[in-house]
């Protein structure tokens, strides 16, 4: 097949799935047909990804489509943890739905709204257009946002008002960066169509007014920031993951945050190039990262709600993150590799939390306890996968978070490395402090007693041995894919041109 | 020429009880009444002057002197306007400044002249005044340093002259931002509505009235001829932003005059019109006509920078 | 000249709803604003009009001028919102806060270099100005409802922007853009609605059960 039908179909097949499952009548058979539909983008789009990482990039639609080893390593990741949440809905819906606690048309938007979301989020991906990139994620808050509020509740719907206001504003505010990028290539002299796409914007980089595109930086990485949950953007996002149901919760943390940071990544070899590579730009990224580290250390010190104790662990971690990007170098290739490692280890981390809350029927940490007493398997990923985002070795996020440290210190960077260390230290000591309790304390109360079926057993074992295997041993093509992936950012390696409507040579 | 230069002055003199009978007029045949003859006032002056004053006995000699020094010092502000093409009498740079000092001055007199009466009634007056006139003056003020910029004149004299027909295309948003405000300043410092009613005697809604309930016979001719000097004086300012426009003299001197009957005539259809504001509402207006003279000098700050002319 | 009066009227529509208080006023200020915002592309590019830009324009006008004002209005009605709640910066000093944004976005914008040929010199300042409105808007009021209006002005300012200074947007984006303005104000007040049967009113400060 030709690429750029696949690049199409990579959007319509979920877009269809998620109209297709409307007139469905049993939530059973909603949710296996959306796993079918994102099993089918699943492996479309690894092997779409697969190829551009292997060849290089593709481009299609008039070069409106554009996938280069950046975009194809995060549409990957992406697509895994999409299809393991799919399989954790299938399991935590059929629950709800067995105890007659979700109605026909709850599930209906819920699957409708999750298919709609893979489209958004795929758009955002494949687009060259950074104008469609931007639709995407507006689409993506706009989606998501009755995602939240699936079962109505009080505190959801004050979370979905913070979370559309909020997230509306900030991806408003990014809009305003792309028209500013677009205001800067005056002196290019290009063609109304061309002057948002991505690709042209690279090759003449250098030649864009550096007033307006440190303008328009400023604006896209607060707007984009915003969606991303950097502080002091990120007041929506507790709130947010706390109130919406599991599966949703590891969506926004597993898949959201990092596209809104992928887009903040596509703007900064332009800003870099634009500004004559004095690394303004870095520095900005690296200031956000750090706050964000510590806003999120101070957060999770006082944390009750199981919930909210992972959403400000994904504020540290997405600042870590973006930390690693503005460090540059090894940092570039270790921040993309923690947006792999953070990914698995969150999601997992929220398929336990919603489990668990299921049996013990709260998420309070003070009645949560005793889970692996009560619970083991999923009280083992839960302690598990806290471990693991503390930084504990040998997971592989202590490995992509080393490397980030090794960069700090390769810039001589070192004030950095001593807030980052602190920051770590205060998560390393707070989180543990919940995690301990919460896996061997007094056995709380429960809800309705535990059955797990192969299925659940899988969900918690497969992105489990993946971290551990990542933490240990780093295979050719995987770190092959991310020196591609971290060379558009940093802008060595080889040059490129794209041509369309075929491979790249 | 020293000569031309008295005829302004002169006009204020003579013309200015008219407008309290225009506006007079014109709230009568809103309301379809036949009203009072347009020379009123220069009958009810000419009976208060030959009436006896009363003084009480709580007031001093600050009482007595406040009618004549408000009204000396709105006549030296109406020495400082011009009319038409022709220039004041007195005319210096900033001497918009003195000009609104001036008429600060009027209100003083008439302020200290109610505290010195000891009464409550007055003071509530006085404060409210004070109150108003704290809010309006930076409108006045931000219009005029606007307009001096707009003509590239600092002078009250030459800054109308420059103000002509090309240059409200050129400018005219700024222009009209900048009457509108001075119209809401004209409206509360002459007490009209919507800030004060000038008909109303009660003690809730008097704002200007009950400074000077008190005053009687000539001191009180004073008062009324003062503040219908002020508000000629306000209303040629407005004017004089408009008119400049033939290359006769005295076609723009009988233009200007016949527009400050206008503005009168304006001022009577917005009082026959609107009810007073409340009381605590009036101060968002008058920080509105401050704001929007701050809006038209920013605007004319960029326009100046872009088209340097 | 048309150009000028028109930012001159988006600056006195968005004094006017930084200092008044009544939402049916302001949902009709922040639909006049639009409508006529909607003029701008026609006016910004008279010398090159395409059909692009007309069909930009009358999209604009119709949806702002005619589509927003009635979902707002409808909502208002749904959430039968009447009495008047105290802001958290009362009218007066939102007045004064306008004015001095106003002063710093012409200061801001007289350190960028235009381009050529630009219809106005007030374009990127008002534009900024109707930005710093719009976030004030939303941060200083309490109800919903003048939430969204903040989030339609924030889009206004954003929108003039675009099409004065921007000029070569491809015009799918730009469609792209209204349809998710649309969409936002849509999921806003089916937002407000939803929040409003649960609560009984729409007061954002009292939704304050997740802290912390």
């Amino acid at each position: 097949m030709r690429h750029e039908t696949m690049l199409w179909l990579l959007i319509l097949v979920p877009a269809v799935t998620g109209g297709l499952t409307l007139p469905l009548t049993s939530a059973q058979a909603l949710l296996r047909a959306l796993c079918a539909g994102v099993g089918i983008t699943v492996a479309l789009g690894w092997y779409v990804a697969g190829k551009v990482l292997l060849s290089g990039p593709v481009c299609a639609g008039a070069e409106w489509l554009y996938l280069d080893a950046l975009s194809a390593y995060n549409l990957a990741v992406m697509l895994l943890i999409y299809g393991l949440c799919s399989a954790y809905a299938a399991v935590y819906f059929g629950v709800e739905w067995q105890e007659g606690r979700l109605t026909l048309r709850q599930a209906r938007q819920f699957a409708s709204l999750w298919c709609g979301a893979l489209a958004a989020m795929t758009l955002v991906f494949i687009s060259n257009n950074l104008g469609i990139m931007w639709v995407g994620i507006e689409a993506t808050t706009l989606l998501t946002g009755f995602l939240i509020c699936v079962h109505v509740t009080r505190e959801s719907l004050e979370a979905m008002w913070k979370y559309i206001l909020i997230c509306s504003v900030g991806v408003a505010f990014a809009f305003m960066g792309t028209l500013l990028v677009g205001a800067s290539t005056h002196e290019l002299g290009l063609r109304a169509p061309e002057v948002l796409l991505w690709t042209r914007l690279h090759a003449h980089a250098a030649l864009l007014n550096p007033v307006w595109l440190k303008a328009a930086f400023i604006f896209l990485l607060v707007g984009y920031g915003t969606k991303a949950g950097l502080a002091p953007m990120h007041n929506w996002l507790p709130d947010a993951h706390s109130q919406a149901p599991a599966p949703v919760s590891a969506l926004f943390s597993g898949l959201m945050l990092n596209t809104a940071l992928y887009c903040v990544m596509r703007y900064v070899p332009l800003v870099e190039a634009g500004t004559g590579n004095t690394g303004w730009g870095l520095r900005l990224l690296v200031g956000f990262g750090l706050f964000s580290i510590l806003v999120a250390a101070a957060f999770i010190v006082f944390q009750r709600d199981l919930k909210r104790l992972l959403a400000y662990s994904s504020v540290e971690h997405l600042g870590i993150i973006t930390l690693g990007v503005g460090l540059g170098g090894l940092g570039t290739f270790a921040a993309l590799f923690h947006t792999l490692n953070h990914s698995l280890c969150k999601t997992l981390a929220f398929f336990a939390a919603g489990r668990l809350g299921q049996t013990f029927g709260t998420h309070d940490m003070h009645r949560l306890s005793g889970a692996m007493r009560v619970a083991p398997a999923w009280g083992m990923g839960l302690f598990g996968s806290l471990l693991a985002l503390i930084g504990v070795a040998p997971f592989a996020l202590f490995m992509s978070e080393l490397q980030i440290l090794k960069a700090a210190m390769d810039g001589k960077a070192i004030l950095t490395l001593v807030l980052f260390l602190f920051g770590a230290g205060v998560v390393f000591v707070g989180a543990l402090g919940h995690a301990i309790p919460l896996a061997w304390g007094k056995a709380g109360p429960v809800a309705r007693p535990d059955r797990i079926g192969i299925l659940e057993s899988l969900l918690v074992v497969v992105p489990f041995g993946l971290l551990l295997v990542l933490g240990l041993w780093m295979p050719e093509s995987l770190q092959a894919a991310l020196n591609n992936a971290a060379d558009v950012i940093r802008q060595t390696g080889n040059a490129f041109t794209a041509s369309a409507g075929g491979m790249a040579p | 020429m020293i000569s031309i230069s008295f005829i302004p002055l002169l006009l204020a003199l003579v013309l200015s009880p008219l407008l309290f009978g225009v506006i007079n007029r014109t709230k009568a045949f809103f309301a379809g009444r036949r009203g009072q003859p347009l020379l009123q006032l220069y009958f009810d002056l000419w009976k208060l002057l030959r009436k006896g004053a009363v003084y009480s006995r709580t007031t001093t000699w600050i009482f007595r002197a406040g009618p004549v020094l408000g009204l000396a010092a709105v006549l030296v502000a109406a020495a400082l306007m011009p009319l038409g093409n022709f220039p004041a009498l007195i005319a210096f740079p900033a001497d918009f400044l003195l000009f609104a000092g001036l008429l600060g001055l009027m209100r003083f007199c008439t302020v200290v002249a109610a505290l010195d009466t000891g009464s409550s009634f007055e003071g509530m007056g006085a404060s409210r005044e004070v109150f108003f006139s704290a809010l309006a003056e930076p409108a006045l003020f931000i219009a005029l340093v606007t307009l001096a910029r707009q003509a590239g004149q600092l002078s009250l004299s030459t800054i109308f002259g420059p103000l002509s027909g090309a240059h409200w295309l050129d400018s005219g948003p700024v222009l009209a931002l900048v009457i509108i405000a001075l119209m809401i300043v004209l409206l509360a410092e002459n007490a009209r509505i919507p800030v004060d009613d000038p008909n109303t005697h009660l003690e809730l809604t008097m704002i200007h009235e009950v400074m000077v309930l008190d005053h009687s016979g000539p001191d009180f001719a004073f008062i009324l001829y003062s503040a219908g000097l002020k508000l000629w004086l306000f209303a040629a300012l407005i004017v004089g932003m408009v008119v400049p426009v033939t290359n006769s003299v005295w076609l723009d001197l009988l233009l200007s005059t016949g527009g400050v009957l206008v503005v009168a005539v304006i001022v009577g259809v917005i009082e026959s019109i609107m009810a007073r504001l409340r009381l605590v509402v009036v101060p968002q207006l008058l920080v509105g006509a401050g704001v929007l003279a701050a809006m038209a000098f920013l605007l004319e700050l960029t326009l100046k920078i872009h088209n340097p002319s | 000249m048309t150009t000028n009066l028109i930012l001159v009227l988006v600056v006195l529509t968005n004094l006017k709803l930084l200092g008044s208080s009544r939402l049916g006023a302001s949902i009709r200020m922040v639909a006049l604003q639009g409508m006529v915002l909607g003029l701008l592309p026609v006016l910004a590019h008279l010398q090159n009009l395409s059909v692009h830009f007309v069909l930009l324009s009358l999209g604009t006008i119709a949806l702002k001028g005619i589509v927003f004002p009635w979902l707002l209005f409808r909502a208002v009605r749904e959430a039968e919102v009447a009495r008047e709640i105290e802001p958290y910066v009362g009218y007066v000093a939102s007045l004064v806060a306008g004015v001095l944004a106003l002063g710093v976005s012409f200061g801001m914008c007289a350190r960028l270099t235009m381009p050529e040929n630009i219809a106005s010199p007030w374009l990127a300042p008002v534009a900024l100005f109707s930005i710093f409105a719009g976030l004030f808007l939303i941060v200083a009021r309490k109800r919903a409802l003048n939430q969204v209006l903040g989030f339609l002005v924030l889009e206004n300012g954003i929108y003039t922007f675009g099409v004065g200074i921007v000029a070569e947007t491809p015009f799918l984006v730009e469609l792209g853009v209204l349809l998710d303005v649309f969409v936002a104000v849509f999921v806003m007040g089916i937002a407000v609605y939803h929040i409003n049967r649960e609560f009984d009113h729409i007061e954002t400060d009292r939704l304050d059960r997740l802290k912390g």
